[in-house]
């Protein structure tokens, strides 16, 4: 039994909280101002998403194919991806053992992992109030 | 200019720019350096020569001690390709500070990859904003009695709790206590201000039972060793650091034995890489300098280029240099790129480069005849310097056995 039960489900979860961070007086900027277009490779269920600087002002969320070329891209399964967000699995290790999959420049890959700290801070909440399993 | 063509046609103007600026460096800078610095017999001698120091800053106010990290901290966060590019023009100026320079980062690039508020502003900021060589970091893994067997993982032997390392770290509280000595070899060693350690945290697991940590050096109970004396690379310092009761916040542990091998792969993956790269850039200053001298020394009444012998040489070491670029970049630019690595690729790339660096730079000293053994001219010091290389970041042989077992 997968976290995400379909496709919908993932996408209202994980596509909510990038919208509701990219609309963040902090974290929006902040991350346009990286540069950095993320494409998330999701298994079970499958689907692609993208976090991408948008139109340089604000930052948008995409799902399926995108015109833009990736500069992080992060293969690893749905259940990951709510550990991952959940602080239950770090990126270096999940990285190490294979259960996250990331292709891009070493030092792009770290440049993300402190602009990430408010979607670790808002993802329990969130979660929860989609009535997934936070513990 | 630099002495060889570029193959890739895709190098930006900036990567060219790049290459140019490092090239300078390495040609005015380290170079004359290091040359003058392999003349002291004294390792202790050397790091309190200023021009080592002076070398030291200037590497570090270009930023080559940044590579690795990324640019939202001050680092050069420079690409796959372009690290390869950075990494060889610096080791064809001189091995030896190009890998002081690079080992530098260990402490702050593993710090970068689990960036809490007090990592960046205890660790990963001060280094990146350090322009005069104060905070330099150093690898402790070998020790004494263990030196393949710390660089072994996914191997039967990794995790037989026979074999387990001698510096451990125990948790008390918020605090972990270290306790042992890390060997001779930790590159910085004796000059270095933190150390990225690597202790046994749990010896029933073996040397798969290991944490990785930074411990600041100024720390009560650390003691440092005397600088190795040894045959190369005289200019990059190594020693000893030993640990009695030292004590580093529990944030300072990084990893834990869970993920202690996998992460010990992504090290020697990126060691090994950087290795390969490197050595290519000492086997061309080896073939550049034997090209020159066989153009201009007369024998037989003609110059040695003119002998057929010397030529087929000399083409064989070019060849050679060729080869161990295009695997090198390719290693590096895919295991830097790609989390985690194909380690197999980074080993290929280590053993290759530092093996034809010797036969390189032992082929021109051949060229160079008398002179080449020769202290007045610099082809003894770079076969002394690729020789080294066989052993460092992991003994050839035993590094294929590893690579090996991922066939």
């Amino acid at each position: 039994m997968t976290v995400f039960e379909n496709k919908e489900k993932m996408q209202a979860v994980l596509g909510g909280l990038f919208e509701k961070l990219l609309a963040d007086p902090e974290f929006g900027p902040k991350f346009v101002k990286s540069g950095i277009t993320i494409k998330f490779n999701i298994s079970d269920p499958n689907a692609e998403l993208w976090v991408t600087p948008g139109d340089g002002t604000h930052g948008q969320v995409a799902w399926g194919s995108h015109a833009d070329k990736a500069t992080v891209e992060m293969t690893l399964s749905g259940d990951t991806c709510h550990k991952f967000w959940l602080k239950q699995i770090a990126m270096p290790i999940a990285l190490a053992k294979g259960l996250i999959k990331a292709k891009g420049p070493m030092p792009k890959i770290l440049k993300l992992l402190p602009l990430l700290k408010p979607a670790y801070e808002a993802y329990p909440e969130w979660a929860r109030s989609h009535g997934l399993p936070v513990d | 200019m630099i002495g060889y063509t570029e193959l890739n046609i895709d190098l930006t103007k900036a990567q060219n720019a790049m290459k140019e600026e490092t090239h300078r460096f390495a040609r005015e800078v380290l170079r004359p350096a290091s040359i003058e610095l392999d003349k002291i017999d004294d390792p202790e001698t050397v790091i309190k020569s200023p021009l080592f120091w002076e070398t030291m800053k200037q590497g570090y106010d270009l930023g080559y001690h940044t590579i690795f990290l990324p640019d939202s901290y001050g680092g050069l966060a420079t690409d796959p390709l372009e690290t390869h590019i950075v990494l060889e023009e610096l080791a064809w100026g001189s091995v030896d500070f190009a890998i002081g320079l690079g080992i530098s980062c260990f402490p702050a690039f593993f710090a970068s990859m689990v960036p809490s508020d007090r990592l960046i502003d205890d660790i990963i900021e001060p280094f990146c904003q350090c322009s005069d060589a104060s905070l330099i970091g150093c690898w402790g893994i070998t020790e004494p009695d263990h030196g393949t067997d710390t660089l072994s993982p996914f191997t039967a032997t990794f995790a037989d709790p026979a074999i387990s390392g001698q510096t451990r770290a125990r948790r008390e509280g918020d605090e972990w206590v270290i306790d042992g000595q890390k060997a001779a070899w930790v590159s910085n060693g004796t000059i270095a201000t933190h150390c990225l350690l690597y202790p046994t945290l749990d010896p029933s697991r073996g040397m798969a039972g290991g944490g990785i940590c930074i411990v600041p050096l100024d720390l009560p109970g650390v003691k440092k060793g005397r600088p190795l004396d040894k045959l190369g690379q005289r200019a990059l310092n190594q020693g000893e650091i030993y640990f009695d009761g030292v004590r580093i916040p529990s944030e300072y542990m990084l990893v834990d034995p869970e993920s202690y091998e996998s992460m010990l792969d992504v090290t020697l993956s990126t060691a090994n890489a950087a290795m390969g790269a490197l050595f290519v850039g000492v086997a061309r200053a080896a073939y550049e300098e034997a090209l020159a001298y066989a153009k201009q020394r007369i024998q037989g009444g003609k110059p040695l280029f003119e002998h057929q012998m010397i030529k087929h040489k000399l083409f064989s070491m070019f060849m050679k240099i060729e080869a161990a670029r295009a695997l090198s970049r390719a290693a590096m630019i895919y295991n830097y790129n790609n989390t985690p690595p194909m380690i197999q690729y980074s080993i290929a790339s280590k053993v290759y480069c530092t093996n034809t660096a010797f036969e390189v730079a032992s082929d021109a000293v051949q060229i160079y005849g008398g002179n080449g053994v020769s202290r007045e001219y610099p082809l003894e010091k770079f076969f002394r310097d690729a020789r080294a290389a066989m052993i460092e970041d992991g003994a050839n042989d035993s590094l294929m056995i590893t690579a090996a077992h991922h066939l």
